[in-house]
């Protein structure tokens, strides 16, 4: 069993270097940041992923594709901060979570309607929707709640 | 778990399933699912050790925000 102390470590390395950067870290950047070999790095990395959170890895692969609220591969919910686009949203709901990581700063959604194809816009500061565009906008979930983990990347 | 310009366009989606309706949610109440602990200490720097004490309260308030549907039960009820 993981020692849940390096549990938190290793999720507040990476949740950090995607705020920081828009981006995941390599396993051997985990190893780096705690002074392991790349292997202890990539066993931190899989118990994590053990941990029941909602992050996986590619398939068949070491690599961090999603790490909510954020995505490592692109989706269609960009997220802006500070005029920069640097991160992708793990989806809809969670890019409704993304601006509790930067305390007192205005987060912007921007996502396509996968019905029409409009654009739509969300601003967002530490938890409170500021706008919406346009108004009325929804969130649906095609998936039972207690389903989700049955397929978290479809979900 | 999308965004859709209204309540009309996600039951117009290609993909909407009639058996789903109360998947459909505004966007007010998608923040207030995402306004616990679990999602708002996300940065606390004891976030995995800790998830034991705040899943109970977010299953709550999704409970809350949903008006108990069974769409929305977890699956730890």
């Amino acid at each position: 069993m993981p020692d849940a102390t390096q549990l938190d470590r290793t999720y507040h390395y990476i949740l950090e270097t995607f705020v920081a950067c828009g981006q995941a870290p390599h396993y051997t950047e985990i190893a780096s940041k705690f002074s392991v070999t790349p292997d202890e790095g990539k066993r931190m990395l899989l118990d994590l992923t053990a941990a029941g959170l909602p992050i996986w890895l590619h398939p068949d692969t070491d690599l961090i594709a999603s790490f909510g609220p954020f995505n490592n591969l692109p989706t269609q919910y960009r997220v802006t901060v500070d005029g920069a686009q640097k991160w992708f949203a793990q989806c809809g709901l969670e890019s409704l979570a993304i601006s509790w990581l930067f305390p007192g700063k205005t987060v912007e959604i921007d996502a396509p309607c996968l019905c029409c194809g409009d654009m739509l816009h969300v601003a967002m500061r530490d938890g409170v929707i500021e706008r919406e565009e346009p108004a009325g906008l929804c969130l649906y979930f095609n998936v039972p709640y207690r389903k989700w983990r049955d397929n978290l990347p479809f979900a | 778990m999308n965004l859709f310009r209204s309540k009309e366009h996600a039951r117009n989606w290609s993909q909407f399933d009639a058996g789903t309706e109360d998947g459909i949610i505004s966007l007010q109440d998608g923040a207030s699912i995402m306004s616990t602990p679990r999602h708002r200490d996300r940065l606390s720097g004891h976030y995995v050790s800790s998830a034991s004490e705040s899943a109970p309260i977010y299953f709550e308030n999704i409970r809350k925000v949903t008006n108990n549907s069974p769409f929305w039960t977890p699956r730890t009820v």
